[in-house]
């Protein structure tokens, strides 16, 4: 992070942190806004409807459902259970997809004969997989891991092997005509250049697994928050229930915002890849 | 003393559109002696970029033979430096790690290889841009920063494919007086590939015409150094060696 302040043009370096923390300040405001609007508005049309709480629960009583969960410790088991299958699934994915992905796409004969395939299992990947995984690996923690590997996988090999085969030949001969060799290539041009496909198909394969989780764990487990949902439709707790959709969306929301979000912005924007859309 | 020798240098390739062998380069002999600066001038499809890839090592050549320093071509290699014109940086190293790449493959150690790369950024003035990164610069920084990376792994020659036709032209004529003094500081072996007349003589000591796949003639350039535009546009031999080379290349 060297000069940083030089490289943003910024004349007072010094006040450059401030400005950033009031900007991202901003940013949050405007992102949580809609959200609150939301809030306002159940918390107005519950009671003015007087709607059954079997139907749907008051904000008070979701409130009082959250401080419950979190007084007996309930809700972060729930949330701790689901992160830890999202988080070892993911690393395991992206440790097996990325090296795979860049193998195959050095060969352009093997890229586009396996093309087809990584596509049709990237559709396929996730919840489609459930029921054949809890046959593999029983009811528990394996199947669910795997299902949340396997929407990882397929995405992440595939958007590896696209961003190598992307990047400009031109860019590998540079490097060879300098002296790179088979390694250096790999780990100086192939790697950082996929990177931002690689980066993508992180996101796109998170996104997957997250939504896979949920309905794994409605089936295939007794903890974590797909299955605290579940469970709490069999009494009627309507305010569990919402309370753990909440919960599934706001931690998403923070996976995205504040792990996926930045890395793209500290590598690919800075070196001017990105294709946003 | 010779360096690189092209000795009956041919290219045949397949090509799938006219469903046939197509030759680009048909007959080529040539050689250009250490420290020199030849200019290889010619119209599109005579073959000048695909000698100068063939040389590089990009691509396979179909006959006879690529010598430097009296060993065989084979393959991409550090003693050949490449200049390209998409001027290809790596986007994800900066400035500085750009030039220092060629002394890392060697294995110079980073403190060494940043002083390396630190010397010819000032060599071509870009010591300010050390820590930035491609694409934070201009054309013209960005292929400054293309010339000195190939300059700091001390190829034996080096090749420029066309370097400053994606340029604008103004700083086009100030990236060739550039090219001209660096030249004369470190003289280099440079073989420039290009399709504009005047830039060929300015820079060359020897203007290399090719038609056809094949070397139409050739045209040495004894014009003083430095190098500099204001003076040359208005010198008679300068014209006079622009024109000899131009109607050369449109009778091509």
């Amino acid at each position: 992070m060297i000069a940083s302040g030089q490289r943003t043009g910024s004349k007072t370096p010094g006040s450059g942190w401030v400005w950033r923390t009031m900007n991202s300040l901003a940013g949050a405001a405007v992102f949580v806004a809609p959200l609150l609007a939301l809030v306002a508005i159940w918390a107005i049309v519950v009671p003015l409807f007087e709607v059954n709480p079997r139907i749907f629960p008051s904000v008070a009583s979701v409130a009082d459902a959250a401080a419950d969960s979190i007084r007996d410790g309930s809700l972060i088991r729930h949330i701790g259970a689901s992160l830890l299958r999202v988080g070892l699934g993911t690393l395991i994915g992206v440790v097996t997809a990325v090296p795979l992905g860049i193998a195959m796409g050095v060969s352009p004969a093997v890229s586009s004969f396996l093309t087809p395939l990584f596509r049709f299992f990237s559709v396929l990947a996730g919840i489609a997989w459930i029921p054949i995984a809890t046959l593999w690996f029983g009811y528990g923690f394996g199947a669910i891991v795997f299902v949340i590997f396997n929407a990882v996988f397929f995405v992440v090999a595939y958007n590896t092997l696209l961003g190598v085969s992307t990047i400009p030949m031109t860019i590998r001969n540079a490097a060879a005509s300098l002296g790179a060799r088979r390694w250096a290539l790999l780990t100086e041009v192939l790697l950082p250049g996929a990177l931002p496909n690689i980066v993508t198909g992180v996101r796109t394969g998170l996104g997957f697994a997250w939504r896979g989780l949920i309905a794994a764990e409605m089936i295939a487990t007794n903890v974590g928050l797909g299955y605290m949902l579940f469970v709490a439709r069999d009494f009627y707790r309507t305010e569990v229930i919402v309370l753990g959709m909440i919960v599934i969306g706001l931690l998403w929301l923070l996976i995205d915002r504040l792990l996926l979000v930045p890395l793209e912005r500290a590598t690919i924007e800075r070196w001017g890849l990105v294709r946003r859309t | 003393m010779k360096t690189l020798s092209l000795r009956n240098l041919q290219k045949t390739y397949f090509d799938p559109y006219a469903g046939s062998q197509v030759t680009a380069v048909h007959d080529v002999s040539l050689d250009v002696e250490q420290g020199e600066f030849v200019s290889v001038v010619g119209p599109s499809g005579c073959g000048k970029t695909t000698i100068l890839n063939m040389v590089a090592g990009f691509i396979p050549y179909s006959g006879g033979e690529i010598l430097l320093d009296g060993a065989a071509v084979k393959g991409p290699g550090p003693d050949r430096g490449v200049v390209f014109q998409s001027f290809a940086l790596f986007p994800w190293k900066t400035v500085l790690e750009n030039v220092g790449f060629g002394p890392k493959m060697r294995g110079v150690p980073k403190a060494d290889r940043d002083r390396i790369a630190r010397e010819y950024l000032e060599l071509a003035g870009l010591s300010h841009a050390a820590d930035r990164y491609p694409n934070e610069l201009s054309g013209g920084m960005q292929q400054r920063v293309g010339v000195v990376r190939a300059l700091a792994n001390n190829p034996a020659v080096l090749l420029m494919d066309e370097p400053f036709a994606s340029v604008d032209a103004q700083t086009r004529m100030t990236l060739q007086e550039e090219l001209t003094r660096i030249w004369q500081e470190r003289k280099p072996t440079v073989i420039f590939i290009t399709h504009d007349v005047a830039e060929a003589v300015f820079l060359a000591n020897r203007v290399v015409v090719l038609s056809k796949g094949r070397v139409l003639d050739q045209i040495k350039v004894d014009l003083p150094r430095p190098r500099v535009w204001d003076h040359l546009m208005q010198d008679e031999t300068f014209k006079r060696l622009s024109a000899q080379v131009l109607q050369m290349v449109r009778s091509a």
